[in-house]
């Protein structure tokens, strides 16, 4: 197998000590314009993660974060913790993607067409996300804009997470149900 | 396929062989030896694939230790991804979709502390496993179908001729001969029965 080439880390992107970023999709989509725009804290392990973010976005993860395959989608802001545990195929998202309203659809349709010729997307709804401290994160686990996820929480494999969760919370479903206490 | 000495499987991506604690009928199909690239197996046989198996390549075994697959006749895996740290299951003519999950183990504790002193602990190399945590077996009976996205928790039955709907999340076991969806799953319809007569 040939060896995987070095990550060439964008200038706005700080990483602490002993932290390993892996995969070559991690700055695929990457437009973040802010300075800091991502800052990673030390020991953490994210392997093919990616970090799809838009001009405004800041992304914040702790120390001792564990995340592989994982898909990272900021508008706004999203933040983890320290010691947060996320297993694979996770998605986060503090955006929309695209207006709710049929009208502003239609005209955000336009704008990202071949034929925008300049015209401006219409605004869409962001809301930052928050992961708190030691939260344990399943597999194919989607969690959505404007959600805050309490300290200690268990998220169960496959949950959608709409919705904020308490600390020590157990969640799952779709959309996610608290289902127990930690 | 009968596997050559070598265990090379011919046309692999992947620069890898199938690992001896793989046993594989010669009348099974294998795409990639990447398949096997997570386990940690320690039994001497740890995964078996009985005749007409066909893996596909985003399979991934993910065995521990003490781990065991059994796979039966002419089941088809394309591109799910196993679990294991006591017995997974899976009977003959099995159809599971891509990215399926199936865990017998959580690998880490609910306790928040418990978790932590783990993660504190875990470097880049090895996957992070609390060896305590409980695993319980999960068995699928002859000809169940999964759809895609499904993810198989700790201790599932899925009875036999049974099908689950894509994206559920099995949580409780599943009787014969059903069809169960949603996240948590749930009964949607019941399945006719080998010789039963139809509606």
């Amino acid at each position: 197998m040939p060896e995987p080439s070095p990550l060439t880390l964008p200038a706005n992107v700080r990483i602490g000590p002993d932290s390993v970023l892996t995969g070559s999709e991690t700055f695929r989509r990457f437009f973040a314009k802010r300075d800091p725009a991502v800052e990673i804290g030390s020991h953490c392990h994210l392997e093919d993660v990616q970090l799809a973010l838009g001009p405004n976005a800041h992304v914040r993860v702790g120390d001792h974060v564990f995340a592989s395959h994982m898909l990272v989608l900021c508008e706004e802001a999203i933040s983890i913790g320290d010691r947060v545990f996320f297993s694979f195929n996770v998605v986060l998202a503090d955006t929309d993607f695209h207006p709710l309203d049929p009208a502003l659809r239609v005209a955000d349709a336009i704008a990202i067409s071949p034929v925008a010729q300049g015209r401006k997307r219409p605004p869409i709804a962001t809301a930052p996300l928050r992961i708190d401290d030691d939260v344990w994160i399943g597999p194919n686990v989607t969690i959505l804009k404007g959600v805050h996820v309490g300290a200690g929480a268990f998220i169960e494999p496959g949950a959608l997470v709409t919705r904020d969760v308490p600390p020590r919370a157990r969640m799952l479903g779709n959309p996610a149900q608290i289902v127990g206490e930690v | 396929m009968a596997l050559p000495a070598n265990r090379r499987l011919p046309n692999d991506w992947y620069d890898g062989v199938v690992p001896a604690f793989v046993e594989v009928h010669a009348e099974a199909h294998i795409e990639t030896s990447f398949s096997f690239s997570a386990c940690r197996c320690e039994r001497q046989t740890a995964i078996r694939l009985a005749r007409g198996v066909h893996l596909y390549s985003n399979t991934l075994f993910d065995v521990g230790p003490q781990g065991e697959v059994d796979i039966g006749e002419c089941a088809m895996l394309n591109g799910a991804r196993l679990i294991c740290e006591s017995r997974i299951s899976i009977g003959a003519y099995a159809a599971i979709s891509w990215n399926v999950i199936f865990m017998d183990c959580y690998r880490l504790p609910y306790d928040p502390a418990a978790r932590r002193s783990l993660l504190l602990a875990a470097g880049h190399s090895q996957p992070i496993v609390d060896p305590r945590e409980p695993a319980r077996p999960i068995t699928l009976h002859d000809n169940v179908w999964i759809g895609f996205d499904v993810c198989i928790l700790p201790g599932v039955t899925i009875g036999e001729g049974s099908v689950v709907g894509a994206r559920s999340v099995v949580t409780s076991d599943v009787p014969a001969y059903t069809v169960v969806a949603g996240n948590p799953a749930r009964v949607v319809r019941a399945l006719p029965q080998p010789g039963a007569p139809s509606a």
